[in-house]
């Protein structure tokens, strides 16, 4: 496996603690605060970037599950897992932010809103990707079990956004964005991406680096060699041993 | 006996008719997970052959045999049965592939007639019904026709199983491990089973642990260690000796 | 095409016979949905009962833990005795054994629906008589795209050693859009009086066709004997 260069993944990691920083500063020291809102609007700029980055990483996993389908390569679940991985945790950080922005806007921690609605499904969906994969013993059914599970969890995803639109829906609000709230949200992007696909990375070569010590494991033990007996006569038994 | 003398090509030359051959194998392999269970096996069996397949625990061989049945596909190599290429949409050719596995592949609830029916039925056999009752006639459970499968011996079930197998008269057999678990006279019937489809001109891969046996019905032995052909010769050419020594422990 | 057509008879005629020869599925299904159609009364009291929320809210959840036991349950017939390597030998489609297990489990789930139905109606006070085709059709789609999806997540399923809820855990996240969708819909028509528009049956639709689709396109890659 090759190795990533330890000074660009220095680097990359560097730079995009740098841009959130950055982002963060905007946030507080740019962007004017919202009037209706008040402070917690600003929320917003953490929560709609990795909104749509969650998005990409189900999409991951989704691309990850059909090409394990196809090729039935371990690589295909590692990507998959990892992807799978950053969804979670992205899906869980939507669900907060979304509920805290709830509260102040409603007073209550939870309604059952269109939006706050989505994002528990959408996170319990790959929740459930994570936690069956402990139960299965097999890494060949289990690869197959979630390529198939993160194939239909995928499709599913516009289905649930459809059905929760019949949902009555409380407060709908729109916010008009200023240009210097509209900067500061593009920008936030920069840094949400680029640990989206740090995470997924990382995640995905450590689940190489560890299957592939599961394999050495796994070997069976090369055979002792015995002394032959005179006189027997070689078989062709040397063809092929490990 | 040299390393190259256990590995005699059939009689029949490669560039032999299509139809004298009814399984060719070329680099046939499979990998899960980046290892290799079956590698870059090639060899022949000629229509109405019969071949053991012997190996260790683990040396592939009742992968080999799913693989021959086209329940497994291969990672890499070609297979052909009857002169046609084995690919993914390709179930007429199973028409013509009997198997017994190490399960009875049955269904327990249904009566043992009711499931010859069923296969014969799935297969387009004509007249099922009447060829079910002739089976069951010669492995000797007609007297138990209507009783559910469950009800059975574990000779009974293979018995049937052996019946299942046969329903759509398949021009190969593919048998894994059949004698297992059968008492002394139910594994004789089988052995004279096997040697009557013989006669007729069937072709039988057969798995079998029991090496002796295996040499002492059989026309040709197929040696599997860790997923490599070290033996494919006659069986009159070979001695239990070697062969043992060729498998090896698992 | 006939050809196919008999297959899929003979193969769906095939699960029928061992049902009713074995029991062993209908019984615990029926019952297992009135226990929870119970306990769901007993939990909810008199007052959340009466409007059709909670009715179909509790239909729905017999029907989905009692519909994955009967998922469960078919497929595990095949895999008992290995009969299922007796299927993927004979010259068919793979996707016949799909379509045949997909019929046989809608046939179990329509008689389980058929009794469990009149049972949470009459226990919950639930008046279907405000729009009961509608009724019909809302739970007959839903009911179409959660077998879909159960079936083939039963064949991959099964293949394990531990099954348990394994398939109600993976199956009931998939099958929450007719959930959510199906409730909204019975909302609407129950409460609030309201006829459903066509965005709901839209979703239903879609849903059904995508799970259906899916699973048929996806089944031939997953069985193993």
């Amino acid at each position: 496996m090759k190795q990533i260069n330890p000074i660009f993944s220095g680097i990359y990691w560097l730079t995009t603690l740098a841009l959130l920083v950055i982002g963060v500063v905007m946030v507080f020291a740019y962007t004017p605060t919202e009037v209706t809102m008040g402070p917690v609007q600003k929320i917003f700029y953490l929560h709609m970037p990795i909104a749509i980055c969650t998005f990409f990483s189900c999409m991951v996993v989704f691309i990850a599950s059909v090409g394990y389908l196809w090729q039935r390569k371990a690589m295909w679940d590692h990507l998959a897992h990892a992807a799978a991985q950053v969804v979670v945790i992205y899906a869980a950080i939507v669900l907060l932010t979304g509920m805290i922005w709830g509260r102040a806007a409603w007073g209550a921690w939870w309604q059952w809103t269109p939006r706050l609605t989505f994002s528990l499904v959408l996170w319990l969906l790959y929740v459930v990707y994570l936690v069956i994969r402990p139960s299965i013993e097999s890494s060949q059914r289990r690869a197959m079990i979630c390529a198939v599970y993160g194939v239909v969890a995928f499709l599913d995803v516009p289905l649930v956004y459809l059905s929760v639109r019949l949902m009555p829906d409380i407060h709908p609000t729109s916010i008009e964005l200023e240009p210097a709230m509209r900067n500061t949200l593009l920008f936030w992007f920069i840094p949400v991406t680029m640990l989206t696909v740090g995470l997924i990375t990382a995640s995905f070569r450590l689940a190489k680096r560890q299957a592939a010590c599961n394999v050495i494991r796994e070997l069976p033990m090369p055979k002792s060699k015995t002394p032959r007996p005179l006189g027997t006569p070689l078989s062709s038994g040397n063809r092929g041993v490990v | 006996m040299t390393a190259t003398d256990l590995i005699t090509a059939d009689k029949q030359s490669p560039q032999a008719d299509a139809l004298d051959w009814v399984i060719r194998a070329v680099g046939l392999s499979l990998h899960i997970d980046d290892r290799a269970i079956l590698h870059d096996l090639t060899f022949d069996i000629t229509a109405g052959s019969y071949v053991a397949l012997l190996g260790a625990n683990g040396a592939g061989k009742s992968t080999l045999l799913h693989v021959l049945a086209t329940l497994t596909v291969p990672t890499a190599g070609e297979l052909m049965l009857f002169g046609k290429r084995v690919g993914r949409g390709n179930p007429a050719i199973r028409a013509n592939i009997g198997m017994i596995g190490h399960q009875p592949m049955l269904y327990r609830d249904l009566t043992a007639l009711e499931n010859l029916v069923f296969f014969g039925k799935l297969y387009n056999v004509k007249n099922p019904i009447d060829r079910a009752e002739e089976l069951l006639n010669q492995v000797a459970l007609s007297h138990r026709a209507d009783d559910p499968a469950c009800t059975f011996s574990r000779g009974m079930v293979q018995r049937l199983a052996i019946a299942r197998a046969l329903m759509h008269d398949p021009k190969l057999l593919l048998a894994d491990e059949p004698f297992s678990g059968l008492d002394m006279a139910s594994g004789r019937m089988l052995e004279n089973m096997l040697a009557e489809l013989h006669a007729q001109g069937k072709t039988i891969v057969l798995v079998n642990h029991d090496i002796e046996q295996s040499l002492a019905i059989t026309q040709r032995a197929i040696v599997l260690r860790q997923g490599r052909i070290v033996v494919n010769a006659p069986t009159r050419e070979l001695d239990l000796e070697t062969v043992i020594q060729e498998i090896g422990i698992s | 095409m006939m050809l196919l057509l008999r297959q899929i008879i003979l193969l769906t005629g095939k699960d029928l016979r061992i049902e009713a020869r074995s029991r062993q599925t209908l019984g615990l299904v029926i019952v297992l949905g009135i226990l929870i159609i119970v306990v769901l009364g007993l939990g909810l009291g008199p007052e959340q009962l009466t409007n059709g929320a909670s009715a179909t809210a509790a239909l729905w959840v017999a029907y989905l833990f009692a519909g994955v036991l009967v998922f469960e349950k078919t497929m595990s017939v095949e895999r008992h005795d290995g009969a299922l390597a007796s299927l993927l030998l004979a010259p068919i489609d793979r996707s016949v054994i799909y379509v045949a297990k997909l019929i046989s489990n809608l046939i179990l789930m329509l008689i389980l629906a058929l009794v469990i139905t009149p049972v949470a109606v009459v226990l919950f006070g639930f008046d279907l008589s405000a729009a009961p085709w509608q009724f019909v059709m809302i739970m007959a789609m839903s009911i179409l795209g959660f077998a879909a999806v159960g079936t083939l997540f039963a064949a991959v399923v099964s293949s394990t050693r531990l099954q348990g809820g394994l398939l109600a855990i993976v199956v009931l996240p998939l099958a929450l859009p007719l959930v959510i969708a199906s409730t909204q819909m019975m909302i609407q028509l129950f409460r609030d009086g309201k006829p459903i528009g066509g965005t709901g049956l839209t979703v239903l639709l879609a849903a059904d066709v995508l799970y259906l689709v899916t699973s048929w396109l996806v089944f031939e890659l997953i069985l193993e004997p």
